[in-house]
């Protein structure tokens, strides 16, 4: 038995304009939990792709237990024993559990699937993963947390040896990322080998036996047991100093820009929701994944009608019924499906900024003005430092960070009055994610008012002047930028006060 | 907007294929394919087809479908021949209610204008009708719910009328003197009205068998010109003008056509985005509602503009002149041997090349499309939200009234096919007139280079689409491919068309990857 379980020998790839990945080795035992972390574009999602068997690589090798081999297809990777589970998850909504995990592999009895079985071997690999839910269950009622283990439960029923997780937490509570921690330790244990992605340092740390640090494609460092720290991690990711990561500079306040009144979402009729935002201020919204944050935003903005209550901008009631308005009186909001909502992702550049600002910048008969676009996109790379070759370039090769500046630039063309941010730096790297942090707390200090909702408690604390937290679509609590801890945060986001125990 | 370059590779690869087969067909069949008449014909095909392809497109960029287009076509037309029918209605008609013969009474619709002394035309049938003179006019009275004015007549009308008989009884109007008669003049009496060209006199006389006479034109003071000489008309006739009277004049039919079919372009879009209707089933339902419309209005007959060949007649065969004059000709008319040349100019045989009007509606509808779809904001906020509705809400565009926009466009776009199409044919089936068209112009589209998917598609893609449409129909006629098969070499033509499309979408991507 070789010693490696996994070893990848100088892998090289390119996509247009981009070398994703330039020779990268690395090896793999059986039971290790090995993290690749790396700012976005630095190759990693690229990597474990080619692991996986989702595109090919140009050059280089891959040994499966001592033997080489070469992915065409997920489905021989599959078969070697490696699973790739996307940072959005390939579940089938409209399918049971138990469905889901056989999904293309179904057990037959004359042709005929074989529901009962189904259900009993699912059985044993949700128990397997810890999760009590009926096979029978539709997935699409399953929280996004318990459709993770499904998944999992999915890449165990197929024999994984590896396990690749793309940034599992990302859309998960942290009660929800604990149990996925002990899933994992517990996979571990039983010599499941696990490459784990993720741009939260803390979990990385937590996990990992070994991290590799990728940079700009290339393998830049290799850190084992005790050199896995924050600060040796985030010096390695971008070759500077975190102290200043959030780095604040204290700006005056000024009147408030917008005032919610006992707002109600379709999605949580029964808790109306008050608070306001000043210019210059930047105000956290808190709270677990689910609490009814992105859906306020999503009511402020005209996306979703609210049921009740009034919107105040700048003293004055106004109607929001639709984006259009919203944008009308000078409101912007960068979603948090930024593939879905922010983008239009088959676009160029400046088709993206300039969306927004058709309208606006067209004369009288309705024609576009292009230069005019043309122009607004050249100042927002500029200002924003949008990587990009040109104006030109399809917004769906840029790395996650970029695609989120070019949605930012899409709005600051626009000069709002209120910026609302939905989870502005998710699935971004590190120095992206520093960038946005000093946008915001530039824009701030131009006197915007922000509104940001972020999952990340280390983010709300670093960068807001004051938050709200929620808790199951009602205000739990307003926080005050000295109230602002860990601690305080989660006891609103949880409502303690209340249940002695939070719902997930 | 987005991938430029695939978007002319696209183009390139359609219009190669369209040169292609125009090749063939000259290498094969140049002897027809090459006439100033064969080629005048594709483009006015092309010019029509591509109308409703270019509607079309619209949907498909906003990532609809319209399947009612033919239906529409057809709705179109027949509304504009309903709308431009014509009557004949002699000149202060009005109805007979009641026919008394022992009172010797006549009742008329109480609005007559008619005096004592005054002598009418009655008219129910080839058997019952007649000269008589108004004696009398008494009062106004109420008759079945009617008001009528009883008219004292002589001669006394021939017989009481049938109390089963379907009312009114029949019609009456005035009729005026014929001071004179020669050749093919009628001079009328001072107070008859002015008649124009196509009018018609009725010439009536108490014995003999009454004459319909088409006007030609009104010469100078009530002399009437008359389109053809009848010997057996004298001045003993009295003349009953005829009116040509048009349900609506061209322009109001016109517009009110385009009114209707704007409003139904509303309606679909109104389905789609406020009751979020799929629109695959929105207009198929249309499909069939304006079918079986189409067909109850006509009472199934077939319908035309017999009466405006000199109007509308003239603008579906009218062409503009180039000053080209050619024709394909065999080098030596004796020699069975393929060989052939164009003659040019005044040679013998060699004819003009004339540009069909119906092209130059093309060329207008082309330009405006490309105008909208490329320069103004509502044709880029078209394309953005077939490619992500989400995204461009999320960027404060009005996604549902873009949505419908575009099936308002198509609506309208299929209406004006739908006219052209009717003027041009003339002859409007409507159980079977512009069947199978909404799928000529989505193959069009598609194979112009618009995907399903949305977001995608050029204008000049979809003309040179339709253009490679026309030619195929063209080369299976000129080609001698049995008609049978039509169908299914356009289905094959499709077919290959928009599988080389993906191939070549794919072949470049991988290129692309591999040269970076």
């Amino acid at each position: 038995m070789p010693e490696h379980l996994l070893e990848v020998d100088r892998l090289s790839k390119s996509f247009p304009g981009v070398r994703a990945l330039h020779q990268v080795s690395l090896t793999l035992k059986p039971g290790e939990v090995l993290s690749v972390i790396g700012e976005n574009g630095a190759g990693k999602s690229t990597l474990m792709k080619i692991l996986a068997g989702v595109q090919p690589a140009d050059s280089g090798q891959i040994f499966v237990d001592g033997k080489k081999t070469s992915f065409e297809t997920t489905r021989a990777a599959m078969d070697h024993g490696i699973v790739l589970i996307h940072q959005e998850l390939n579940l089938c909504d409209n399918l049971n559990v138990g469905q889901n995990i056989f999904l293309g592999r179904e057990p037959q009895k004359l042709g005929i699937v074989d529901s009962r079985e189904i259900s009993r071997r699912s059985e044993e690999f949700l128990k397997r993963v810890g999760l009590s839910v009926s096979p029978q269950t539709i997935v699409g009622r399953l929280t996004i947390g318990k459709q993770q283990m499904v998944e999992i439960a999915k890449a165990l029923s197929v024999d994984a040896r590896v396990l690749i997780m793309d940034e599992p937490t990302s859309s998960l509570s942290s009660k929800e990322s604990a149990s996925l921690f002990e899933l994992i330790e517990s996979l571990r244990d039983q010599g499941v080998s696990i490459i784990y992605i993720s741009h939260r340092l803390a979990e990385v740390k937590r996990l990992s036996d070994r991290v590799i640090v990728l940079r700009d494609g290339e393998h830049c460092s290799e850190l084992i047991g005790d050199e896995i720290t924050h600060a040796n991690m985030v010096s390695n990711m971008v070759g500077r100093d975190i102290s200043q990561f959030y780095n604040r500079t204290p700006h005056p306040i000024g009147e408030t820009v917008l005032k919610v009144n006992q707002l109600t979402t379709p999605h949580w009729p029964q808790h109306p929701v008050s608070l306001e935002v000043k210019a210059g201020e930047i105000v956290g919204l808190a709270g677990l994944v689910g609490s009814g944050r992105t859906e306020l935003l999503r009511s402020i903005f005209g996306i979703d009608r609210p049921l009740s209550g009034s919107l105040e901008i700048g003293k004055k009631t106004v109607q929001i019924r639709n984006p259009k308005e919203a944008v009308h009186h000078g409101i912007a909001l960068v979603p948090e499906d930024r593939k879905q909502h922010g983008l239009i992702i088959d676009l160029s550049v400046q088709d993206n900024v300039g969306i927004a600002g058709l309208q606006k910048n067209a004369n009288r008969f309705g024609f576009a003005n292009f230069q005019r676009q043309k122009s607004d996109t050249d100042t927002m790379i500029d200002r924003l430092g949008i990587k990009t070759p040109s104006a030109r370039q399809i917004a769906k090769f840029l790395s996650g960070g970029n695609q989120q500046k070019v949605v930012l630039g899409k709005w600051l063309s626009m000069a709002p009055k209120l910026l609302l941010l939905d989870e502005p730096t998710r699935g971004v790297d590190i120095g992206a994610k520093q960038e946005i942090y000093q946008l915001i707390e530039k824009l701030a200090s131009e006197s915007m008012a922000i509104l940001f909702v972020s999952s990340e408690l280390e983010e709300v604390i670093g960068i807001s002047d004051r938050a709200y937290v929620m808790h199951e679509g009602q205000l739990t609590g307003e926080l005050d930028r000295r109230e602002l801890n860990e601690e305080s945060i989660m006891r609103l986001a949880t409502n303690t006060a209340e249940h002695k125990e939070a719902k997930t | 907007m987005g991938d430029r370059g695939t978007g002319l590779l696209k183009i390139a690869g359609i219009t190669t294929l369209l040169l292609l087969l125009w090749c063939i067909l000259v290498w094969e069949s140049p002897l027809s394919f090459l006439t100033p008449n064969n080629l005048e014909n594709l483009l006015r095909r092309t010019s029509l087809y591509g109308v409703l392809g270019i509607g079309v497109a619209f949907v498909i960029i906003s990532s609809g479908i319209d399947l009612s287009i033919g239906s529409l076509v057809c709705l179109a037309a027949c509304l504009l021949a309903l709308f431009l029918q014509v009557d004949y209605v002699p000149v202060g008609q009005v109805e007979v209610w009641q026919v008394r013969a022992d009172a010797s009474t006549i009742s008329v619709a109480a609005e007559h204008g008619f005096k004592q002394g005054d002598e009418l035309w009655y008219y129910k049938d080839r058997r019952n009708k007649g000269l008589v003179k108004v004696v009398d006019i008494g009062d106004t009275e109420l008759l079945d719910g009617k008001s009528v004015t009883v008219l004292t007549v002589e001669p006394p009308p021939k017989r009481d009328q049938d109390s089963r008989e379907e009312k009114p009884v029949g019609k009456i109007s005035s009729t005026f003197d014929v001071v004179n008669y020669g050749g093919n003049a009628a001079e009328l009496e001072n107070n008859a009205p002015e008649l124009k060209h196509n009018d018609k006199i009725l010439f009536v006389h108490a014995s003999e068998t009454p004459r319909e006479k088409t006007v030609d034109q009104n010469g100078e003071a009530n002399q009437i010109i008359l389109t053809d000489e009848d010997s057996g008309l004298n001045a003993d006739f009295r003349a009953v003008p005829i009116r040509k009277t048009p349900y609506m004049s061209i322009p109001l039919a016109l517009l009110s056509v385009f009114g209707i079919v704007l409003c139904l372009g509303v309606i679909h879009g109104l389905l789609i985005t406020r009751l979020k209707m799929q629109p695959f089933v929105v207009t198929l339902c249309g499909l069939l509602i304006y079918r079986g419309l189409s067909r109850w209005l006509t009472n199934d007959q077939t319908v035309g503009f017999i009466e405006y060949q000199e109007t509308l007649g003239k603008v579906a065969t009218g062409r503009w002149e180039t000053g080209i004059q050619f024709m394909p000709v065999k080098v030596d008319p004796t020699d069975d041997a393929s060989s052939w040349k164009l003659v040019w100019d005044s040679a013998e045989g060699a004819q003009m090349f004339g540009i069909p009007y119906s092209f130059f509606i093309f060329l207008a509808v082309i330009v405006s499309a490309i105008i909208f779809l490329n320069l103004t904001v509502w044709g880029r906020h078209l394309q953005a939200v077939g490619r992500n509705e989400e995204a461009a809400r999320y960027s404060g565009i009005s996604t549902h009234r873009i949505t419908t926009l575009a099936y308002v466009l198509c609506a309208v776009l299929t209406g004006l096919g739908g006219v052209m199409f009717a003027i041009d044919s003339n002859s409007i089936a409507p159980s079977s007139f512009g069947n199978f068209f909404e799928l000529y112009a989505i193959a069009a589209a598609v194979l112009g280079g618009c995907s399903l998917r949305g977001g995608e598609g050029s204008i000049l893609g979809v003309v040179v689409g339709t253009a490679l449409m026309q030619t195929l129909y063209n080369s299976i006629v000129l080609l001698k491919i049995p008609d049978e098969l039509e169908f299914t070499i356009i289905g094959a033509v499709i077919l290959f068309g928009v599988a080389g499309d993906e191939l070549t979408r794919m072949l470049a991507a991988k290129f692309r990857s591999k040269e970076a």
